[in-house]
């Protein structure tokens, strides 16, 4: 069975109005039943229907209230809510219904037996009796009187031959005063007749005795019976034989009727019916009561089943609210601030529902604004954490008795901490566990302690790569209560900023010098050169070997000094990239690949990212960065033995952004530490020959091609120079690459 | 020359029609029949009606005739039905016809009177016994069954009868119904008898 049928069924078991119409239909077949029973002439023909609607109607409520008993019980047992309180009210009110009942019941069963046996009487049943005896015996004289006379008149026919016997019958007849007077053949047929019907007057047919009395007369026997058979009401019957004194003629047979006076055939009528009626009441006795009780039994049963099922819904009915706001107020205590109940009518309860609704309406709507309060608050948190995440400057707030409360990632990525450990703890935390960033710590207390709204500082940290200049500002956070409700550290690494600065200065000075100094130069070389091809000749030999040595020296010092200034050029001058997609790694193989001699004593060993993305780039630009770097080492480790030069490449990705990162790293003396920290600003150098721009052309074109570079000296030894370019057609943006985590120093 | 045989299959009286409180009482089926019985039918067609001959042996329980005694009368039915027979569908019922008697005890004359229930037909009789009343009863002679609109009997079509008598408790006074229904002295029924009509 499916839910919907189910849930019909449902509703004709448990619902009202099922139940209501059966009751109704039962009362009224009872009330059918109950007129049968007293001879109704409407219902009576429907008795035995009646009987059996009214036993299967109350069967059917019988089987309804029990399978909502059975309910009951069932629910009482699985401990629903209400079922006990439902259980106990059923009980009352059953208990109520059912004493009142049962005793009207027995006191009525009573009341009817007796009340029907009151009807008889014994001393009327005697005269009815005796009524009814005298009312034969008076018959019985008449019946015996006319059968004296019918023998006589059998006696008088007995010669008589069947011709004028019509007018001997019509002769007795008056002279006797008879109704009817007819003589029958033996074999019954009407030979000669004399009264009414002879007259025609309601039937030309006289009456014929049946076969059974002629046979009985035709024995030689009399008949005579009141018949009560007679057209006209009671009439006397006397058969008798007539003999015929003839040989061999057979008996003839005489009938005459007789009716009885109006009077006496009233009066006999009346004895009859009301002997009749009293006979049959005596005889329905028994049955009556049977009957009676039998109706007033079931009407009884339906009272008690109608009165049961009453109970029953007036229990569900009062006990449906209270179960309701009991589940309600579970609900409510599971958290379920949406439950509204039925509210159940105007009285107490109704009024009690109504107000449970009104709370839960309540505590809804306000649930509803603080979670909404919550999402709001959630939502900006959101916005401030995804906003402070995505800015390039490190933002610290601490709380009023200057504890750690927050920070950003860049904060982490600019002071090189995990601030996250920290949170709850002091300024004193941070200068303790990061001793590098004790200025920072400093400048923070001191602007702290100056109490002032704003405050800014500039302050020099010392990282594993290398000195950072910080722009630190701190603001005072408003409180709740008038006071202050923390600080907030907003500060910026003007590192990278102020080595822009610098080296832009730098490309003015070299574009300025190379200028200035080339021009001079040619006519310095040309007229060394003419100096000594005018003088040369001329001069002794003595004085010609030192002016050729001198002029010699002018020219080479002059070369010198062109290369120089063309190199310094060449890092001032800007070119225009020529871009195209290249492969690192091949890139590296091919500049490699030319190393790779005799006269290179140092070995290569290439850990090369198979899976390795393409970028962007000018090779030929590219190529003087690996060109340079090679020769930087090559140059690094011309007195380290077993020299040799790592080369790596990999793949990282970083906030969904994918980067090229190369490392150069090799087994020599690393970067002297007066120079690591200008290490690629022009002519900072600490080789005899070189002119200072190598790493310097290096870090200009990573940065033209939007890429990061980072040089250290690793903790084993050997330098380590790390760089980071943007894969694919990213490193046109010109951005910079993911900032460059530190390596361990 | 109509030429009636009984072939004795007496068809139970349930299976033909189930009465209301045939349901109650299914075990006073068997004793009921041995006191109404149908003995012999004879059956001929006429122009416009059907002839009837039967012999029924009625014989009272001492409960009913007690109550008869009493002054209660008792209406014994005979139903009649015309069955064509037929060989590869089912019978059809051409007619149906149901007799009413009633038996009476006049207790001023101890006469039982028996009368046909018709209301326009006068058709009283009284006798001075019980056997006497019922075997007039059950004695039809000649008894015109009319056709009405069911004149088409076939002169080739083979026909039976379908008789029973019972006592009709529906007619006692409701008062003694329950006892009546619930009593097997009062259920008296012969059963169906199945009769053919032979031309």
């Amino acid at each position: 069975m499916d839910y919907v049928d189910s849930a019909t069924l449902n509703r004709y078991v448990t619902g009202v109005k099922p139940l209501a119409v059966l009751s109704l239909l039962l009362v009224m077949a009872l009330y059918m039943l109950g007129a049968a029973l007293q001879n109704s002439e409407m219902f009576g023909h429907l008795y035995a229907s009646l009987l059996v609607i009214n036993v299967l109607g109350l069967v059917l409520l019988l089987t309804l209230i029990l399978v909502n008993v059975y309910r009951l019980v069932a629910q009482y047992r699985a401990r629903v809510m209400g079922s006990r309180l439902t259980l106990r009210l059923l009980g009352m009110f059953v208990l109520l219904a059912v004493l009142p009942v049962a005793v009207v019941y027995f006191f009525s069963i009573q009341a009817l037996h007796k009340g029907i046996d009151t009807w008889f009487d014994v001393r009327i049943e005697q005269a009815l009796n005796d009524a009814m005896t005298l009312g034969r015996a008076s018959l019985d004289a008449v019946k015996d009187d006319l059968a004296q006379k019918t023998r006589g008149m059998a006696l008088e026919l007995e010669d008589r031959p069947d011709k004028g016997l019509v007018a001997a019958l019509s002769e007795l007849q008056d002279h006797y005063g008879l109704s009817e007077v007819t003589l029958f053949a033996a074999d019954g047929k009407i030979i000669a007749s004399s009264g009414p019907a002879a007259l025609g007057a309601r039937s030309l047919v006289p009456d014929r005795p049946s076969e059974t009395l002629l046979a009985q007369v035709r024995q030689g026997l009399m008949h005579a019976a009141i018949d009560p058979a007679g057209k006209s009401g009671l009439q006397i019957r006397v058969l008798a034989p007539v003999h015929s004194r003839a040989a061999g003629a057979s008996v003839r047979i005489l009938q005459v009727l007789q009716q009885l006076p109006a009077r006496y055939s009233k009066l006999g009528q009346s004895v009859q019916d009301t002997f009749g009626e009293y006979e049959k009441l005596v005889y329905l006795r028994e049955p009556l009561k049977f009957g009676f009780s039998l109706t007033l039994s079931l009407v009884a049963l339906l009272t008690l089943l109608i009165a049961v099922w009453a109970a029953m819904f007036s229990a569900r009915r009062l006990v449906t609210p209270l179960r309701d706001l009991a589940e309600g107020t579970q609900a409510v205590a599971q958290g379920n601030y949406r439950k509204q109940l039925p509210v159940p009518g105007n009285d107490e309860l109704g009024i009690l529902v109504t107000s449970f609704n009104d709370m839960t309406r309540r505590v809804f709507r306000a649930q509803n604004q603080l979670k909404r309060s919550q999402l709001e608050a959630e939502t900006q948190r959101t916005y401030l954490e995804t906003v402070l995440t995505h800015l390039s400057s490190g933002v610290v707030s601490f709380d009023a008795r200057q504890r750690l409360r927050t920070h950003n990632v860049t904060a982490d990525q600019i002071l090189g901490t995990e601030l996250g450990r920290g949170d709850g703890r002091s300024l004193v935390w941070i200068a303790d566990t990061y001793p590098a960033l004790a200025p920072f710590v400093e400048a923070i207390e001191a602007g702290f302690n100056q109490g002032r709204g704003e405050w800014q500082a500039e302050i020099s940290v010392l990282g594993p790569a290398g000195r950072r200049v910080l722009i630190v500002r701190g603001t005072l956070l408003p409180g709740l209560t008038g006071k202050h409700g923390g600080y907030v550290v907003v500060f910026d690494d003007v590192t990278a900023l102020i080595q822009a600065q610098r080296d832009a200065a730098w490309g003015e000075v070299a574009r300025r010098l190379a200028h200035e100094i080339k021009n001079p130069l040619t006519p310095i070389q040309l007229s060394a050169e003419r100096i000594r091809h005018k003088c040369m000749d001329r001069l002794p030999d003595a004085e010609r070997n030192t002016l050729d040595s001198a002029t010699r020296t002018i020219v080479q010092q002059v070369e010198a000094l062109k290369a120089m200034v063309n190199a310094f050029s060449d890092y001032a001058r800007p070119a225009p990239m020529q871009v195209q997609t290249v492969d690192l790694n091949l890139l590296i193989r091919d500049v490699v690949e030319l190393y790779k001699g005799r006269h290179n004593p140092v070995r290569m060993q290439l850990d090369l990212d198979a899976d390795l993305p393409t970028l962007s780039a000018d090779p030929g630009r590219l190529r003087q960065v690996m060109h340079n770097l090679v020769l930087n080492a090559a140059d690094a480790l011309a007195m380290t033995e077993q020299p040799t030069l790592y080369i790596d490449t990999r793949r990282v990705q970083e906030h969904e952004r994918v980067y090229i990162e190369l490392t150069v790293r090799d087994n020599g003396p690393g970067f002297a530490a007066s120079v690591i920290e200008r290490l690629f600003e022009p002519y900072v150098t600490t080789k005899e020959k070189g002119t200072g721009v190598g790493l310097a052309i290096v870090k200009k074109v990573i940065e033209e091609h939007g890429g990061q570079l980072r040089a250290e000296n690793l903790a084993t030894g050997g330098a380590c120079i790390t760089i980071r370019l943007p894969a694919g057609a990213e490193a046109q943006a010109g951005e910079p690459a993911g900032e460059l985590k530190e390596k361990s120093a | 020359m109509p030429a009636c045989k009984n072939d004795h299959s007496v068809r139970p009286s349930a299976a033909r029609r189930a009465r209301l409180l045939g349901l109650l009482l299914t075990l006073s089926a068997a004793t009921a029949h041995a006191d109404f019985l149908v003995q012999d039918v004879q059956a001929q067609f006429t122009e416009e009606a059907l002839l009837l001959d039967t012999r029924i042996e009625l014989a009272l329980t001492p409960k009913t005739e007690e109550a008869l005694a009493k002054g209660i009368p008792l209406d014994v039915n005979i139903e009649v039905q015309l069955i064509r027979r037929r060989t590869l569908m089912w019978d059809k019922r051409v007619a149906d016809w149901v007799l009413r008697r009633r038996i009476q005890y006049h207790a001023l004359s101890n006469q039982y009177l028996v009368s046909g229930l018709h209301p326009d037909v006068y058709d009283l009789a009284s006798f001075d016994s019980l056997a006497s009343a019922l075997r007039h009863i059950g004695t039809l002679q000649e008894a015109s069954l009319p056709l009405g609109k069911k004149k088409n009997i076939s002169n080739d079509g083979d026909y039976s009868l379908e008789v029973r008598v019972f006592l009709d408790l529906e007619a006692l006074p409701s008062v003694l119904r329950p006892v009546a229904y619930t009593s097997p002295s009062w259920h008296l029924n012969s059963g169906w008898t199945t009769w053919i009509v032979q031309r």
